[in-house]
């Protein structure tokens, strides 16, 4: 740029001129078929203006009036909010003096999206949202088993609703439900039902959020394949559970949500993972199974204990038994011993008699008789009633012990004397203690 | 009683250890009372957030929580 302003750019031209050369280069453009939803319509009496809108952007479109007509489009059919296929290629209208100028697509066709064009779009945005990881941020959030309050977002009236209150009461479940109650299928659909996802987020005591409503052809459900409204509820932090429609994966909410369902009643069971009748009866069951543990524990423990504190009497009195059986068994043993010595002397005594007879038989016998008789009579003569025919006598104590001191006699104190022809107590007194 | 599960399905997930462990009779008398003990707490609380989804399902609307927050000198 030069002091002056300038620029080193080629030009000045005349803006009219350019605006021409502007409209003739966009004219020369490829001509394209165009997919989105119609926003703005409004009807002049020579055209027809409308925006073709997505998620990422929008276009404004023109028809001719008379194109219009000739396409022979059903009464309602074009109307904001419908998803439109739109032919044509870009235009400009260069405006006047006193007109403005205007960009605008050139619609020389325009037909309903069908359901093709529906697939291939939501295949489009499918793999968009896939590949920026977005399928797998719900799916990664834990979900309560036993939430006490949940969010929906449904349609007021519906038998979506209906379905999925009798679901959670089958399931024994009663905590607080938030409705969000939002249209589910005009144009104005996924921003209310976005708007709805994210007001009941916000809520600290919602703990996962049920967005259903039913079945419909892909078109009635497209609100539900909305980019915003996905990538929405993409990013929450409170698990969502999809039910919408009658198929699984068949919108793109399925894809992004922590679960998506069938139908209102699984979706029930989904929200709240635990059949609250059936955990009721686990419950009790386990309160038992503690119970039982516990009492078990202790007197199993002092059954074991009574029956250590037992042990010792009880081995006591084993080996009392035992000693009894032992001593009865020496005792026996003993006896039979005695008999069997005693029965051994007498047959010794026999054989010693049967000897002796034998002997007394033989020649020596008188011999044997005359030293015998000797013997027996200095045996007499050494026996002490030998000695008391001569006048003595024999001092015995209490005991018949023979006392042979003075000092046992003085320790006995009474003495019996034996005599030949008897015997007498006598006292016993120091020598010279009587005087 | 003894440190608050942080929910419910942490509650019954250590209430299931605990009977399974009385179950294998492995557990001496102290950890068996310590133990029943701690269970007899988790029925308790299990029992009672069971409880608080068991009365009269409660319905609220978003737009009227809504309108209500808006309120002014509402409470």
């Amino acid at each position: 740029m030069d002091s002056l302003g300038r620029v080193e750019l080629p030009g000045p031209f005349a803006v009219g001129r350019y605006a021409k050369t502007l409209r003739d280069e966009l004219r020369r453009r490829a001509r394209v078929q165009l997919i989105g939803e119609i926003t703005g319509l409004r009807h002049t009496r020579k055209q027809t203006y409308f925006e073709l809108r997505d998620a990422e952007g929008a276009v404004p479109c023109t028809i001719w009036a008379g194109e219009l007509a000739a396409l022979g489009l059903p009464e309602g059919t074009l109307r904001d909010g419908a998803e439109f296929v739109a032919a044509g290629g870009p235009d400009y209208f260069i405006g006047s003096a006193t007109s403005s100028p205007a960009f605008s697509f050139r619609v020389t066709h325009l037909r309903l999206a069908g359901e093709g064009d529906l697939l291939a779009r939501l295949e489009a945005l499918r793999k968009q949202l896939r590949s920026e990881g977005l399928f797998e941020l719900q799916r990664q959030l834990a979900r309560p088993r036993l939430p006490k309050a949940i969010g929906v977002v449904t349609a007021e009236s519906g038998a979506a609703r209906r379905d999925l209150l009798a679901g959670l009461r089958r399931r024994g479940w009663a905590g607080s439900i938030v409705w969000g109650f939002a249209p589910v299928q005009d144009r104005r659909a996924a921003p209310a039902i976005a708007a709805a996802i994210q007001e009941l987020a916000a809520m600290p005591a919602v703990e996962a959020i049920v967005v259903t409503r039913g079945g419909g052809s892909l078109a009635d459900l497209w609100a539900f394949c909305d980019e915003t409204l996905c990538r929405t509820v993409a990013m929450l932090r409170v698990p969502v559970i999809s039910a919408v429609g009658h198929e699984r994966d068949a919108t793109l909410l399925d894809d992004v949500a922590a679960v998506a369902c069938s139908t209102p009643t699984h979706a029930a069971e989904a929200v709240v993972p635990l059949d609250c009748h059936a955990a009721r009866g686990e419950l009790v069951r386990s309160a038992a199974a503690l119970r039982r543990a516990g009492e078990g524990a202790v007197s199993g423990r002092s059954r074991h204990l009574v029956g250590l504190a037992r042990g010792p009497a009880r081995a006591l009195r084993r080996e009392r038994i035992a000693l009894n059986q032992k001593t009865r068994e020496i005792r026996a043993s003993s006896e039979r011993g005695l008999a069997q010595r005693r029965a051994f002397q007498r047959r010794l005594a026999l054989v010693v008699l049967d000897r002796a007879a034998r002997r007394a038989a033989g020649p020596e016998a008188a011999a044997r008789r005359e030293a015998l008789r000797r013997a027996e009579v200095a045996f007499r003569a050494h026996e002490p009633e030998r000695t008391l025919e001569r006048g003595y006598a024999l001092a015995e104590d209490a005991a018949g012990e023979p006392v042979t001191g003075a000092a046992a006699a003085l320790a006995a104190g009474h003495l019996r004397l034996r005599f030949a022809d008897g015997a007498v107590g006598a006292a016993i007194e120091p020598e010279g203690g009587g005087q | 009683m003894s440190e608050q599960p942080r929910s419910y399905e942490i509650a019954v997930e250590r209430l299931e250890q605990i009977i399974d462990r009385l179950d294998s009779g492995q557990a001496g008398l102290r950890e068996t009372l310590d133990l029943c003990r701690e269970g007899r707490e988790l029925v308790t609380y299990c029992s009672a957030e069971l409880d608080a989804v068991g009365k009269d399902l409660e319905e609220l609307r978003l737009d009227e929580l809504a309108a209500r927050l808006e309120a002014p000198g509402d409470s």
